[in-house]
């Protein structure tokens, strides 16, 4: 049968629908729904044939593809090129639903999802992935006929919005093209695709050409081309959300917020949706991780705050690149994490200043606060420097040493035994446990948050524990986690790191973690040994890294963060550098909800076993985290790959952050400017991950992804890449 | 089952036709097949191996694949006797994995479904039940009948298949001489 991707259809189907003279001299029908381009996707070759033959039966223009990944790339390569996907639920290679979910946001298609398992659960869950169908197998043809309805709902959809948002001659004159595209008949779906969004299809053909004009007369608002969420963009978009409050946030006000131009409601109303599932699922599993429930609500009250109640939004300021793309990472974790996992390290007391009060630390004064804060545990005069991003670099270095040191103090200061590194003094010469208790003492006025941290047993019955240090700076937006990934003991923002953005929030070490800075940083803390212990409490979310930090040298940490999936780098605290990544994901409630799960599967998972696994993974995708959860096993895998994908989404930026992670594993280089879209997760593992490891992600990451756009919540780019 | 038996008076008032009118023995022989292969064909749907997704699959072969039906089944079975081994193996190592025991079984069935074995099918979900279950012994019973219906249905296509090739270009001669 044909081997995995190939367009079997596309040989007879197209050829014959190759123009409309020809299609009509063949006798088959040449206006839509003929020549729908279809991409299948099943893993069993007797299915894959008998629904491919239903399909050019009814005319459409098939290609099939037996692997996931392979449709994945498919995908990408050829954006704009497919109408509809179905796709089995069962494959090996990858879930069907975690496809689903990338091919919704990535190419933003109509999917339909097939399965000879038709109970209401299963079924259920395509729903809530996004599946604009489901059909139970045997599929029959006459369904089939029928799927070409989806297409143009959704074409439909898009330009009710485009109607709203834009004017009505343009709408109009999406119907002329809409009407001439039928005639022409040749791309089905360009008939259907009168929206902007198809505009790169369009220009493929060339009888669309004068539409291209059209639309490029029209105000660019509405004649936009298909819009690709980079990172980039749905980092604004997280920022953008958090700010206005997930709760709060209207696609027009999104719009205002986010201030991109070209950029419409109807294209942010979408993503918008998409966002809203994605999270409404993270947050349930999330909360099963949670340890005492503390987690959860930290989370919430987290992500409440991380848009709008701290006001800091970090996110708003890594964009804005006056956050060092390490601090922010570490805030963003920090901050979100801090509610939840309470764990933060107490480290860093300026975090708490920062964030104090700091609505919306857009204001270069709070990032240099935050920046100054970071420094300051570093002890760093070079702080108000770092607070650019551009140089986060000379900042990250010194808080690399920083969290070090200051992980050690702090696993002193928590009684924890000391991270395995061996770093013996801290070159800021705080005192970790100074630092550390007045975090602490800041962090115990969050109250709530702390609750994690007395969870902990481990804190050694510090009230504060690191929870509350997180508190403190998961509170607010704009604590500084990096502040934090300073302070904590290389094992602990390792496990920062790892802990994943959920509860990154707090490594920010600059350098280090910053992606990790969820909750992780508590993790972090307690890496050295707590982790263990601790993470299965704190890390509900993301510890899991953390814990594994603390107690394993290196290698022993970045296994078990990497199995919590976030922590991939954590291995070597030493290599707290690695968490550079800053943690762009785009939202900080994104990363807490997976971090959160992802720990709870790494904890569980060998804390060492996934060494490998994680080395590559930078970024503990939200993705990842999620498929962490799903298996056990696969935990650490998956995470991994999504920070792979992660980190390699990033692009050029993280490809370089990866290098450089390599490279120097001690130093985290943080590539201040590009404040990566840390996707999904705030942590990167960059340096975490072994130079191996490293260099494998980057491999993959620019094998995979780099061509095409970036895309968040690839944790599968990495799978495919393994593959 | 009207088909069948309209076929099978249509080609008895053929041979008695033919026996009329110089009956040929070919003639004779290919209704005998025709009978033949109506007769697997109604016995295959009666018993339950196969269901009307069967019948989809005959309506998709035309003249561009006309041999659709027969390639379809060749590659079900090529797939599905992998799958039977790997369970097979997976019970034997490692029984208690009821989570990939259950994923193998599930392929199983997608497969089966697809080409309309319907009795394969039930005896798959079944087998799946007794995973979520985790009851092993059910899972090796049902097992059982799974490769039991297996291995007949394989037998009885063939023959099927066979039967069609020999009846194939006489049964289109003679409809259209009908």
């Amino acid at each position: 049968m044909d081997p995995a991707p190939t367009s079997s259809g596309k040989a007879t189907a197209s050829s014959s629908t190759g123009t409309p003279v020809a299609a009509a001299a063949a006798g088959i029908p040449t206006e839509f729904p003929a020549g729908l381009r279809v991409l299948l996707v099943d893993d069993d070759a007797t299915c894959l044939k008998i629904i491919d033959m239903m399909l050019r039966k009814c005319h459409y223009d098939v290609t099939t593809c037996s692997c996931a990944a392979t449709a994945l790339s498919m995908l990408r390569k050829r954006k704009g090129w497919f109408d509809l996907v179905l796709s089995d639920v069962y494959m090996p290679d990858m879930d069907g639903f975690k496809l689903l979910e990338r091919i919704g946001l990535e190419m933003d298609l109509p999917v339909i999802m097939m399965s000879s398992d038709d109970h209401k659960d299963v079924v259920m869950k395509g729903v809530t992935h996004g599946a604009v169908d489901y059909l139970i197998k045997p599929v029959r043809i006459e369904p089939l006929k029928n799927i070409w309805q989806h297409v143009v709902r959704k074409k439909r959809f898009e330009l009710r919005e485009l109607e709203h948002s834009g004017s009505l001659e343009e709408s109009e004159r999406e119907d002329e093209r809409h009407k001439r595209a039928m005639e022409e008949g040749d791309n089905a779906t360009s008939g259907c695709a009168e929206h902007s969004k198809n505009i790169k299809r369009k220009k493929e053909a060339k009888e669309e050409d004068e539409q291209d004009v059209d639309e490029q007369a029209d105000p660019s608002q509405t004649k936009k081309p298909r819009v690709v969420w980079s990172s980039e963009l749905h980092q604004q978009f997280v920022t953008a959300v958090n700010q206005l409050g997930i709760d709060k946030a209207v696609p027009k006000k999104i719009l205002e917020l986010m201030k991109v131009a070209g950029l419409t409601r109807e294209n942010v109303a979408s993503h918008l949706q998409k966002y809203r599932l994605y999270l409404r699922r993270l947050s349930v599993p999330q909360h099963q991780d949670r340890l005492d429930g503390h987690f959860t609500s930290a989370q919430e009250a987290t992500f409440r705050s991380v848009g709008t109640v701290d006001g800091f939004d970090l996110q708003a300021l890594a964009v804005s690149g006056q956050l060092l793309p390490q601090n922010l990472s570490a805030l963003s974790s920090g901050s979100r994490r801090v509610t939840n996992t309470g764990l933060r390290m107490p480290v860093f007391d300026e975090m708490g200043f920062l964030n104090s009060g700091n609505a919306s630390c857009t204001s270069p004064a709070s990032v240099q606060q935050m920046n100054r804060g970071l420094s300051y545990f570093s002890g760093y005069s070079n702080s108000s420097d770092s607070r650019q991003l551009g140089q986060s670099h000379q900042l990250v270095e010194p808080y690399g040493n920083m969290c070090l040191q200051v992980g050690e103090e702090i696993s002193g200061l928590l009684n924890l035994p000391s991270p395995q590194t061996t770093r013996s003094s801290l070159p800021g010469g705080i005192s970790n446990e100074q630092v550390n208790r007045s975090l602490i003492m800041q962090m115990s006025q969050q109250g709530p948050q702390f609750s994690l941290s007395q969870q902990h047993e481990n804190f050694h019955g510090q009230p504060f524990p690191r929870g509350q240090i997180f508190n403190v700076i998961g509170g607010h937006d704009s604590r500084l986690s990096s502040k934090f990934g300073h302070q904590m003991s290389p094992n602990d923002i390792s496990s920062h790191i790892s802990g994943r953005t959920a509860n990154i929030a707090q490594t920010p070490l600059p350098g280090n973690q910053i992606s990790a800075s969820y909750s992780s940083v508590p993790q972090a803390l307690y890496a050295n040994n707590i982790h263990d212990s601790c993470l299965t409490e704190s890390a509900a979310s993301h510890y899991p890294l953390a814990s594994s930090i603390g107690d394993t040298p290196a290698t022993g940490n970045l296994e078990a963060l990497s199995n919590t999936s976030s922590l991939k780098g954590v291995t070597d605290l030493s290599n707290c550098n690695m968490y550079s990544e800053l943690r762009q994901n785009k939202t900080q409630d994104w990363k807490l909800e997976t971090v959160t799960i992802s720990y709870q599967s790494g904890q569980n998972l060998a804390p060492k076993q996934n060494k490998a696994d994680f080395g590559s993974s930078l970024l503990a995708n939200q993705d990842s985290i999620a498929a962490v959860q799903d298996e056990s096993s696969g935990n650490t895998c998956t995470v991994r790959k999504e920070n792979l994908s992660v980190t390699t989404e990033i692009e050029d930026d993280k490809i370089e952050r990866v290098a450089q992670c390599n490279s120097t594993i001690n130093s985290i280089r943080l590539k201040s400017e590009s404040m990566p879209d840390i996707k999904h997760q705030e942590v990167l593992y960059d340096n975490i991950i072994s130079n191996d490891l490293m260099d494998v992600g980057k491999q993959q990451q620019e094998g995979i992804i780099g061509q095409d756009d970036p895309e968040f919540f690839d944790a599968y780019s990495l799978e495919n890449i393994s593959m | 089952m009207a088909l069948a038996s309209h076929r099978h008076i249509s080609s008895c008032l053929c041979s008695i036709h033919s026996s009329l009118c110089y009956s040929t023995r070919p003639e004779m022989e290919r209704s005998s097949l025709q009978r033949q292969l109506a007769n697997l064909k109604k016995s295959l749907f009666d018993q339950g191996n196969l269901d009307e997704q069967f019948d989809q699959l005959e309506e998709l072969q035309d003249d561009a694949s006309p041999n659709f039906v027969e390639e379809v089944v060749t590659l079900f079975f090529r797939d599905s006797s992998r799958l039977v081994a790997n369970i097979e193996q997976a019970i034997e190592k490692s029984p208690r994995d009821y989570g990939s025991l259950d994923a193998l079984v599930h392929q199983l069935k997608d497969s089966a479904s697809s080409i309309g074995a319907a009795k394969m099918m039930k005896e798959c979900t079944v087998f799946r039940e007794y995973c979520d279950k985790r009851n092993l012994e059910g899972c090796l019973r049902s097992f059982q009948k799974v490769k039991k219906e297996h291995s007949t249905l394989r037998l009885k296509l063939e023959n099927y298949f066979q039967l069609l090739r020999q009846v194939g270009p006489a049964e289109k001669a003679t409809r259209s001489g009908n």
